[in-house]
């Protein structure tokens, strides 16, 4: 398991990081969200190593993390990353070697690796050369080519097409199976709300919202009851659910915003005993709106603490 | 904590590529071919210029006297030139021969009513050994004429002339060129060496390789294999010039240059390395403030003008004056010395003790420029989005 406690860091008087606080748990894929600015890559930085936070602690299964530890790490910077002059095959063997792989495992395994990413006939290419798909895809090779337990990609998904999108999610789910520890940044939050499991949304260097997505949106009080009902049909019963709050009443149905203790059956049940309900649906909030609220509760939250 | 050995598998790793992608680089390629033409050009251009020998023509009336042609033909045994010898009818036709270019030099007449006639625009000295070789043919005559036996007459001509110790700036103008052209070269080398060092960093930070790289390797793995591969590739060039150069001069070649001038060529070898070890690191510290790549010679322009301004005061003042005080100061400041110390060492006229100590200082330099070019470095690449001040780097 990786964790990440508590940490901050500032680029002379901005600061990036104010005290973050992350978990990535192996097989889960966990995304690191949040609108540019918010840290994202500073805190892959500095899980990474890449910059020494001012503050705070990155371990792996309850120790810090060693220099040897993220020797079995993979990154993939969030811009380009290669040598553009490098032929394909020799920018895989090289960063396998940095890694520690003998000059003979580094090469098959580049060979396997290309060939994995339909980049087999590509070796001796150089960099520049590639088209930008192509590139992209030598880049993943690169923080893969090591077999690495650990995986940071920084904004994978980033000008990729669904098709492309859709490999990349079967490259990194093979390394989920086999108990890879994997996490990526996305600014999209709801691209990645279909395939990230785990979620950490942070802003302004903080962490704002944690979890397992299926379990946030279910229990994040923001449900949506859609109900299609006949023309003109009436709207008294909904007076007996007095928390519900009709969110838009439409000629031919409405769409209703639930509290947590209003289970969503009841008010269907109701609907059904004053007439037709002909469509239905319980629509679970989206990650962006899940964001929203989260970043509204903490100007709250840090409005009432400056007050006091 | 990583051990040394896997420190320097790392370092080696990062060397070794940079050495591959510059040895496959054309421009490597073409500047290195050149370095190799010129330093065998050095040692094969005079070899075939000085295979055309001198032959100096000499004009007599009637028969040449033995006692004019032996000191004549020995001279031209110790000088590497011949004599040819002609014979005309008179005075007229030697006068003549003399204008229309057919030989060097004539003589008429004997004893003192001697005539030498010599163009006015031969300004070679072969007019004054014929001079000098009529003058003892006389004098040789004039001593048995006055009873001397030929044993007393050649003792008197043995009398050497005095010594004579030619006072000048330098202990060899021949010697203080190769000093000349050891700066130029040292000057392009470093310049050449330290920029694409420069030129590798900033495209490892504008393509952000080194947050990848940052990820694996220490920034000081990083630093130090970058100097030392950019830097095999320049010291590979010195080579393609010094070897053959310093191998032809030692040799001896008919540039008329003394073989110690070997010892300022292999010295300033040494210089190039000393020289690298010191601007090497800054170069690569300054690159890192870049965003862009076309910024990195804004940003090595500190270091740039340091070169220049050494250079420029070895080649116009060291150069004539290698004792003056501004080049004794700047032969031993150690920011300076790589490229004057080896300019004004060629003079011949700098104490031993003052080498030492100008090495001494610029590897001491060195190491604490290295020291702190590898924190602004360590804190530059990982500064990005932006152009990087100095100041923002060594505060706090």
């Amino acid at each position: 398991m990786l964790q990440a406690l508590g940490l901050s860091h500032s680029f002379g008087d901005r600061q990036a990081l104010a005290g973050v606080d992350m978990t990535v748990r192996p097989g889960i894929l966990t995304g690191l969200l949040g609108p540019n600015g918010a840290g994202k890559t500073t805190l892959m930085r500095a899980m990474l190593g890449v910059i020494q936070p001012d503050a705070g602690t990155v371990s792996q299964d309850g120790h810090p993390v060693t220099f040897q530890q993220r020797q079995r790490w993979g990154y993939m910077p969030q811009e380009r990353g290669l040598y553009p002059a490098m032929p394909a095959g020799e920018q895989l063997v090289y960063m396998a070697r940095l890694h520690g792989l003998s000059r003979q495992d580094a090469h098959s395994r580049a060979r396997a690796l290309l060939d994995e990413l339909g980049l087999g006939d590509r070796w001796a290419d150089r960099t520049d050369k590639l088209s930008g798909g192509m590139q992209q895809r030598l880049q993943l090779g690169a923080a893969l080519v090591h077999d690495p337990d650990v995986i940071v990609l920084d904004e994978p998904f980033a000008g990729l097409d669904p098709v492309a999108v859709d490999d990349l999610s079967r490259t990194l789910n093979d390394r989920l199976q086999s108990g890879r520890t994997v996490v990526l940044s996305s600014h999209q939050l709801d691209l990645v709300q279909d395939l990230c499991e785990q979620i950490v949304m942070i802003d302004h260097g903080r962490t704002v919202l944690e979890g397992s997505v299926a379990t946030l949106r279910a229990q994040s009080g923001r449900r949506q009851l859609r109900l299609g009902l006949a023309p003109d049909a009436p709207r008294d019963w909904l007076d007996r659910f007095g928390d519900v709050r009709t969110v838009e009443d439409l000629a031919d149905g409405v769409r209703l915003d639930l509290p947590p203790q209003v289970d969503p059956l009841a008010v269907l049940d109701a609907a059904r005993t004053a007439g037709p309900v002909t469509d239905f649906g319980l629509d679970l909030p989206t990650l962006s709106q899940l964001f929203l609220a989260a970043v509204d509760d903490g100007e709250v939250e840090r409005t009432s603490a400056g007050a006091r | 904590m990583m051990d040394g050995g896997t420190w320097w598998s790392g370092t080696l790793l990062v060397a070794g590529r940079s050495l591959v992608e510059g040895v496959s680089s054309r421009s490597w390629r073409v500047v290195t071919a050149l370095m190799l033409l010129l330093g065998l050009a050095v040692v094969v251009v005079p070899r075939l210029v000085g295979e055309q020998d001198v032959t100096y023509r000499l004009a007599t009336v009637g028969e040449t006297d033995a006692g004019l042609a032996a000191p004549l033909q020995a001279a031209a045994g110790a000088g590497g030139f011949e004599v040819d010898f002609a014979v005309v009818a008179d005075a007229d036709a030697a006068e003549q021969a003399v204008r229309e270019g057919d030989v060097d030099v004539a003589v008429a007449g004997t004893g003192a009513d001697t005539t030498l006639y010599v163009r006015s625009d031969n300004f070679s000295t072969f007019p004054a050994l014929v001079s000098q070789a009529v003058l003892a043919q006389t004098t040789t005559a004039s001593l048995a004429d006055a009873g001397l036996s030929p044993a007393q007459i050649t003792a008197i001509q043995a009398t050497p002339p005095p010594e004579q110790v030619s006072v000048g700036r330098v202990a060899d103008e021949g010697r203080a060129a190769v000093g000349f052209v050891v700066g130029i070269i040292l000057y392009l080398a470093l310049i050449l060496t330290g920029t694409s060092i420069a030129a590798a960093v900033a495209l490892e930070k504008s393509t952000r390789i080194s947050e990848v790289l940052l990820a694996v390797l220490r920034p000081t793995q990083l630093l130090v294999g970058t100097v030392l591969g950019v830097g095999a590739l320049g010291l590979t060039q010195i080579a393609a010039i010094a070897v053959p150069a310093g191998i032809g001069v030692a040799t001896g070649t008919d540039l008329d240059l003394p073989s110690s001038a070997t010892g300022d060529i292999v010295l300033g070898v040494a210089w190039f390395v000393l020289g690298l070890l010191l601007y090497a690191f800054v170069f690569a510290a300054l690159a890192t403030l870049v965003e862009k790549v076309t910024e990195v010679n804004t940003a090595t322009l500190p270091v740039n003008v340091v070169l220049i301004g050494s250079y420029v005061l070895a080649v116009t003042v060291t150069v004539r004056d290698p004792n003056s005080w501004a080049s004794v100061a700047s032969s031993l400041f150690p920011l300076s010395a790589p490229l004057v110390m080896p300019v004004r060492w060629a003079s011949g006229l700098v104490p031993v003790w003052q080498l030492a100590l100008a090495m001494g200082l610029v590897a001491a330099t060195a190491v604490g420029l290295a020291l702190l070019a590898s924190r602004i470095y360590a804190r530059g690449l990982t500064l990005s989005g932006r152009r990087v001040r100095l100041r923002e780097l060594l505060t706090d």
